[in-house]
């Protein structure tokens, strides 16, 4: 399997003239987009600093505060676990904890698509095609259902970035051969060469489907 | 294949959530351990102290008040403005220009070709197709280049390689009418619609 990924063209990219952003495209279709995240976090820091701006500038030329006094807020936060309740303190704290986790791990996170992409055959001249696995697995389910002679309701495939699960419900006294319904699956996998190339798995349940 | 600044999100979202992430844990300590007050006090005690020694020197002559908070505001002010130039750059790119060319004839002038005729081309050829729930096309901006998204929604069973090459096909077709290549990518998904409907049993 890992010959097969090896003697793959690795420029699919720089054929038929499609430059460098190819890949920047492709980067971004398998993985996901940071906008929702990024403009709330931008839109809280807005709320925050506009709170702020207006404290700053009524301070500024004199007026009282609009909430409370720059100088004792930060007094307050100066001699902290006094003048509060230590629960109120801490559940504050865990909320501010658990958002700051959010950002971290968005920004941090690879945050793969359930994607994978199609490289296609050496010379056919395909572009850049990414496919939901979804699709793949259903794709897949339907070469299993024809290559073990069972009703689409009794396989269940399941597309993940590195593996495939097949599962097979055979019909009650008809028994299903596993190697063929994983020669059948490697071929479909193989006509599709997938990137990442991933690892396939059949199991067929002991017990049988009645009526089917 | 939007132009949204992916990088400078998940800079910006990392150090907004080390700042929040610190703050809370602070916090969460100084309510629960006993042991972290007195160093708090420590540390942010001189910290205010130093400020209100750079308030209490800043005062505007005859005034009590300090010109360091026109400062703090206008520093708040640009920080709101690189906020909504953030916001901004997200999901940009669509475009409706699928190709720009001088034309060098005898005619002045240049070539332009709108993004509508590869959508209204493509859509017309892959109506009709029974292994298709549905299918969209758009036009994208990519660093100054336009680029072909080419959107398909098989239906639950179609071998997404023999589509993908098919609709290959069509997009050499539109490329040499057009006459210029475009970088395209075709992304086969799937929706509701596809979820829900019938599955294609004869190819």
């Amino acid at each position: 399997m890992s010959s097969s990924v090896e003697n793959r063209p690795q420029d699919t990219r720089h054929r038929k003239g499609q430059g460098p952003d190819m890949r920047r495209i492709l980067y971004r279709e398998t993985h996901s987009s940071r906008a929702a995240v990024a403009t709330a976090a931008a839109i809280l820091v807005m709320v925050l600093a506009a709170y702020g701006v207006l404290e700053a500038g009524v301070h500024a030329v004199g007026q009282p505060a609009w909430l409370i006094e720059p100088q004792v807020a930060a007094q307050r936060i100066v001699d902290l676990p006094a003048g509060m309740p230590s629960l109120l303190l801490a559940a504050i704290g865990a909320v501010l904890a658990m958002l700051g986790l959010i950002f971290l791990l968005n920004g941090i996170l690879p945050g793969r698509r359930a994607r994978h992409r199609l490289l296609g055959a050496e010379g056919e001249g395909l572009p850049a095609v990414v496919v939901d696995d979804e699709v793949i697995a259903s794709s897949l389910a339907r070469r299993a259902r024809l290559a073990a002679n069972v009703t689409p309701e009794q396989v269940m495939v399941v597309v993940s970035q590195r593996t495939v699960l097949v599962n097979v419900r055979p019909t009650s006294g008809v028994p299903v051969n596993q190697d063929v319904v994983l020669a059948a699956v490697r071929e479909e996998l193989d006509h599709m060469m997938l990137d990442p190339d991933p690892e396939v798995q059949v199991n067929v349940t002991s017990s049988g489907v009645i009526g089917a | 294949m939007n132009s949204t600044p992916a990088l400078l999100n998940r800079i910006l979202l990392a150090v907004l959530g080390l700042i929040l992430l610190a703050a809370g844990v602070l916090l969460v300590l100084l309510a629960t351990v006993p042991a972290v007050g007195p160093w708090w006090h420590d540390w942010s005690g001189g910290l205010w102290s130093g400020a209100s020694q750079a308030f209490n020197s800043t005062r505007f002559p005859g005034r009590s008040e300090s010109w360091l908070w026109i400062v703090i505001a206008l520093a708040l002010l640009v920080l709101i403005g690189l906020m909504v130039a953030w916001v901004a750059q997200q999901g940009k790119g669509r475009s409706n220009l699928l190709a720009a060319e001088y034309d060098p004839g005898d005619i002045p002038g240049d070539v332009r070709i709108g993004g509508g005729v590869a959508e209204q081309a493509l859509k017309h050829a892959l109506e009709g197709r029974p292994d298709l729930a549905g299918a969209a096309v758009t036009t994208y901006e990519v660093k100054g280049s336009p680029a072909l998204k080419v959107r398909l929604m098989p239906r639950q069973g179609v071998a997404p390689h023999l589509l993908a090459a098919e609709v290959s096909g069509l997009l050499d077709a539109l490329e040499s009418v057009v006459g210029k290549e475009t970088p395209v990518l075709i992304h086969i998904g799937a929706g509701a619609r596809t979820r829900f409907g019938r599955a294609e049993r004869v190819r």
